[in-house]
């Protein structure tokens, strides 16, 4: 029997990306590979859940969990997984706060049953039929996960030892994190493996930042081509690096893409959403506003349309509001 | 039987604060059932987080009472403003009326204005009921 450390890896809401970290760890996965065990990973071997179950409790050394929890199923496997792992890392934005799945949380499951099945023009369902949690088919019980109101960060649901962040996380974090597992030489339990600074503090920008910008109209960013030396404040492009912990390798500002916030809130901030938001306001017209109206300050913003989606892109599950009340 | 509104007022600690503490010698600030005064050391410091944390702790409504414009030592309640008129667009998204979030200014000798105000929102926030805000245990 190998001594080698178990690990394995799940996904539950989810796009695949951060399975795909994982292989994009190109030679390094081969030290993984060699330094451990991986007793289960759904999208790449042929482990079953009752494999899973008949382990003893505690038996596998690390388990990371990708995705937000939004199923009953779900639930179930991160359950069983937490009882069955010393330790457990929410892997990626949506297992850490919530992700692009948890925008999901301004609507409930009935309304998105209704667009996804029903109103989309995409799909032709003329009995309009819903998924059912059971049906029965020629005297056989179909059964189907219960599919939740609302979209929880895996945190809401178990315990969590580590976050790893990231839409996905990095190459160089994962391979900080399973070598400091490895090495049991791990900080303390509920930190984020990830620097402390914002991503602002970090940015190729930052340096020719100006010590003040003041945003006179806010831009999207298919609307301008965006000079790549400048911060995209500059330019009017919201930019969430302030409110957003750093740690990404600025990979959206390199491709000329401004920060959506996906590692997380930066240290102290509660709300990155909040914080975001209070960043943004505040140097919005900053030349001359105390010559603004109130109006002016609402034509100013009405730029931008659904302001709570792009401030809480990643973060909805894990706001202080967490959602919307239908 | 009808439930006292629960309103949270945000008051600087460098104008509206002080009157109102020398007026209330013989009348509470919170005299009003429900209503909160909460002392800030600029209207500059009551952060949109703030704002929130009041709503998620069962507020149904929250007035910021800050300096006039041009009296606040630190533009703090210019930044305020702006962020106070984007936070209502934001929580108008997840169902808060914006009609919950007041601002207004007033100097320290503006007590009996600042009363006012306080009142004519008690009562609108009143008629409105309590502000959607989800529960930990109603999250389905
Ligand atoms: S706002 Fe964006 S572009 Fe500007 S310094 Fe911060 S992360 Fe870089």
């Amino acid at each position: 029997m190998s001594s080698k450390p178990k690990v394995a890896f799940y996904w539950n809401a989810s796009c695949g990306g951060c399975e795909e970290a994982v292989v994009d760890l190109a030679e390094d996965i081969l030290q993984v590979v060699e330094a451990v065990d991986i007793v289960f990973w759904p999208v790449a071997l042929d482990f079953k859940k009752k494999d899973v179950e008949a382990m003893d409790d505690g038996e596998i050394a690390v388990s990371f969990i990708n995705g937000a929890i939004r199923t009953d199923e779900q639930r179930e496997m991160v359950e069983l997984l937490r009882r069955k792992s010393g330790l457990v890392v929410a892997f990626g934005s949506c297992a850490h706060i919530g992700g692009i799945p948890g925008l999901a949380n301004f609507y409930n499951r009935e309304l998105i049953f209704d667009r996804a099945y029903r109103t989309v023009p995409s799909t032709p369902n003329p009995d309009g039929v819903l998924p059912r949690t059971s049906s029965d088919i020629d005297d056989d019980e179909l059964t189907l996960p219960e599919f939740w109101d609302t979209v929880k960060t895996l945190d809401q649901v178990i315990d969590v030892d580590y976050y790893l962040p990231g839409c996905a996380p990095p190459p160089d974090l994962i391979m900080d994190a399973v070598t400091a597992i490895l090495e049991a030489n791990l900080p303390e339990k509920g930190t984020v493996l990830a620097p402390r600074k914002n991503l602002c503090d970090t940015c190729p920008r930052s340096e020719s930042k100006p010590d003040k910008i003041s945003i006179e109209s806010l831009k999207r960013p298919y609307e301008i081509e965006a000079d790549p030396e400048k911060c995209f404040l500059e330019e009017g492009i919201i930019c969430l690096g302030m409110s957003t912990r750093s740690g990404c390798g600025e990979r959206c500002i390199n491709a000329n893409m401004p920060c959506r916030g996906c590692f997380g809130p930066a240290e102290e901030v509660f709300d990155q959403g909040a914080k975001g938001l209070s960043a943004i306001a505040s140097i919005l017209g900053l030349e001359k506003e105390e010559e603004l109206t109130d109006e002016d300050i609402e034509r100013l913003i009405d730029r931008i349309p659904d302001l709570a989606g792009l401030f809480y892109m990643y973060s909805l599950p894990s706001s202080l509001l967490r959602r919307k009340k239908l | 039987m009808s439930e006292d509104p629960r309103i949270v007022v945000f008051c600087c600690n460098w104008s509206i604060y002080p009157g109102l503490q020398l007026s209330a010698i013989d009348e509470n600030p919170d005299d009003l059932p429900g209503v909160s005064h909460i002392v800030s050391m600029c209207s500059g410091r009551v952060s949109p987080e703030l704002v929130i944390e009041a709503f998620v702790n069962g507020a149904w409504g929250v007035m910021l009472a800050g300096c006039p414009t041009d009296e606040c030592e630190h533009d703090g309640n210019y930044k305020t403003r702006k962020r106070f008129i984007m936070l209502r667009k934001v929580l108008e998204e997840f169902g808060i009326e914006p009609g919950r979030i007041s601002m207004d200014w007033f100097s320290t000798g503006e007590v009996a204005k600042l009363k006012q105000s306080v009142r004519e929102f008690v009562d609108r926030i009143t008629e409105m009921g309590p502000a959607r805000v989800v529960k930990e245990q109603e999250l389905g």
